[in-house]
């Protein structure tokens, strides 16, 4: 029979075999999609009447007068998080031992350590297109044109990258999945030491401080310049730049530790 | 050309709080065809052996080669002509038994048509077609076994690797696992197992290797083993302890072991009656007495000093009953 072993074929497969496992236990992506959606609805409900309509013309007015393109990117943001289900993917296949049978065949040990990666950055391509649907829906409306939506599902892209090659790496270096979930953990300090409800001018003390060094603040006012205040070509750069340098860090990593665990020991 | 080729393999594992010798000293050969057993005890070192064999650990020193192949520069070959089902199978739950055939076809190259053919094949061969579309979690035991065989297979492996393929199935699924392993070699292929079970290695491995404390002790057909503690072996019950006791001066040659004395002599059957007078002029009444040929058992006994657990009832002996 013929025999056809190129990398892409592998990964395919293998990525492919990893979205099965996914469809077939859905529960386990939900609570992620709720979170997200909660800050889409609960913010909006309770925050947007006061930061929204009603504060047009006063210092609140940072939403101008649209709480939803405001919130929005903190829903994205945490949907971006999702990508941190890559190595607990990669670890859970560790631990039962499928890990060690793919290293028992001729495969391509990038095919393995990609598959996880590639199914993270479909979940939160997933998630990510999902809210801002339900957004458009519940009546976001970008600054600069639903061209907006396509900039803000890239940096989400890149961002939920990063929490991929972060999760990988943490998974790995533990090797448990406990190690790859407490990677999530990580979701709490980036989303509320940032100028999450409340633009940086805003914050006051530590919290400022704290927001100014984290990378989310960043991502977060990138998406929002398009949302909320139209092309900011500096505020958008710096979005990128700070997704793509923790994302470019972060696979560094995990590929460093990816190494480390398909050698022999 | 030898199949596997093993000479003073060692593995020491180093970790922070101590230093492993999981592996001392391991040497055997194994001819293409044959299934050659590895049996031993828990922590024996079987599974350390094996993961060096199939490439999938380092060798702390010493050789091994498979069809000639040095499984330390040449892994990539020997992957090739190998198959490996490992002690802590991972299989993949939330598939389906022909997903994970057609899965594990695709990733060794065959087209997609070829791994569907394939996929067929092999859910017949070891039993699985009624229960293709279901997900694994729900196969039993002795399915998942013989569902990781037939994945260690899809490559049509010259030689294959399987640790402890029966360790907790019932006797039943166990049996079934041995015909299917003893058809594959009938097949040609070379089989290495390892086993925890005495009964496993007599009835299953044409050769085989005790090992122990990752020393091997022992090595040869299971005939060539029994010989090797030479004659047979007689055992003595007697009515009380007295009895038992006042045997023991008789018989000095003897072992106690279990209320009962054992002794090995050549040519055991017809050497019983003479026992028997013997004790009997001195007053002492043996109420069963059986010689028989001795067993892996005693094999393992001798070697290591230690029995195997869980290893009584294995002996086909002819036994005597005097009353
Ligand atoms: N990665 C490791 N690090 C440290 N020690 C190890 C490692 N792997 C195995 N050992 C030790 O090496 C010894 C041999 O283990 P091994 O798994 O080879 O035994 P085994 O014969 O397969 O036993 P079992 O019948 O229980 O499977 C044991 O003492 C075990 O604790
Ligand atoms: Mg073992």
């Amino acid at each position: 029979m013929e025999s056809n072993r190129s990398f892409f074929v592998q990964l395919q497969v293998l990525t492919k075999r990893m979205v099965l496992r996914v469809v077939r236990r859905p529960l386990a992506e939900l609570p992620n999609l709720i979170i997200s959606a909660f800050f889409l609805f609960v913010y909006d409900g309770a925050l947007g009447g006061v930061f929204g309509g009603s504060a047009s013309g006063t210092p609140f007015d940072f939403a101008n007068g649209n709480f939803i393109n405001f919130i929005l990117p903190v829903s994205i943001v945490s949907a971006s998080l999702s990508g941190a289900a890559s190595g607990i993917y990669l670890v859970e296949d560790i631990e039962s031992g499928v890990f060690k049978r793919y290293q028992s065949m001729p495969i391509s040990r990038w095919a393995i350590i990609l598959a996880p990666m590639n199914v993270g950055a479909l979940r939160v391509l997933l998630q990510a297109g999902l809210i801002l649907l339900i957004g458009k829906f519940i009546g976001a409306n970008p600054e600069v044109g639903n061209v907006g939506f396509f900039i803000v599902l890239s940096l989400a892209f890149i961002w939920g990258m990063g929490f991929a090659g972060y999760s990988v790496a943490a998974g790995v270096k533990s090797g448990s999945s406990q190690g790859a979930q407490a990677a999530t953990f990580l979701f709490f300090p980036a989303i509320f030491l940032a100028p999450t409800f409340v633009p940086r001018e805003q914050l006051k003390g530590w919290l400022e401080t704290a927001a100014a060094y984290n990378p989310t603040t960043y991502v977060i006012e990138g998406m929002r310049s398009v949302m909320v205040q139209g092309w900011e070509l500096d505020t958008l750069f710096r979005g990128y730049l700070s997704a793509t340098s923790f994302a470019v860090i972060t696979l560094t990593l995990a590929v460093i530790s990816a190494r480390k665990a398909t050698e022999k020991a | 050309m030898l199949a596997v080729n093993v000479n003073n393999i060692k593995k020491t594992f180093v970790t922070k709080q101590e230093t492993v010798e999981a592996v001392k000293d391991v040497s055997f050969q194994v001819e293409q065809g044959e299934i050659f057993g590895l049996l031993g005890p828990n922590g024996a070192g079987k599974s350390t052996t094996i993961l060096m064999l199939t490439t999938l650990l380092s060798v702390t020193s010493g050789k091994a080669s498979i069809l000639g192949l040095d499984i330390t520069t040449k892994d990539k070959e020997v992957r090739e002509k190998i198959g490996v089902a490992l002690q802590d199978t991972g299989i993949d739950n939330l598939l389906t038994g022909k997903e994970l055939f057609f899965t594990t076809c695709r990733l060794w190259g065959y087209s997609k048509k070829d791994s569907e053919k394939r996929t067929l094949e092999l859910l017949e061969l070891v039993g699985l077609t009624e229960a293709a579309d279901r997900r694994v979690k729900t196969y039993s035991g002795g399915m998942k076994r013989r569902l990781d065989l037939g994945l260690s297979l899809v490559h049509s492996p010259e030689i294959l690797f399987l640790d402890e393929p029966t360790t907790g199935l019932d006797p039943g699924s166990r049996r079934v696992l041995w015909e299917e392993i003893k058809r594959l070699r009938d097949n040609g292929v070379t089989i290495i197992l390892t086993t925890q079970y005495l009964e496993e290695a007599d009835e299953l491995a044409d050769r085989l290797a005790i090992i122990d404390e990752g020393l091997v002790v022992a090595e040869g057909t299971s005939d060539e083993l029994k010989a090797s503690i030479g004659g047979d072996v007689i055992t003595f019950s007697f009515e009380n302890d007295l009895d038992l006791k006042n045997a023991k001066n008789v018989l000095y040659d003897a072992i106690e072991d279990k209320g009962q004395l054992r002794i090995t002599v050549e040519d055991g059957a017809a050497k019983i009656p003479s026992f028997i007078n013997d004790l009997n002029k001195n007053g002492i009444i043996v109420s069963s007495v059986s010689a028989s040929k001795p067993t892996l058992d005693d094999v393992f006994l001798e070697v290591t000093g230690y029995r195997l657990e869980g290893s009584a009832g294995t002996d086909s002996s002819n036994e005597l009953e005097v009353k």
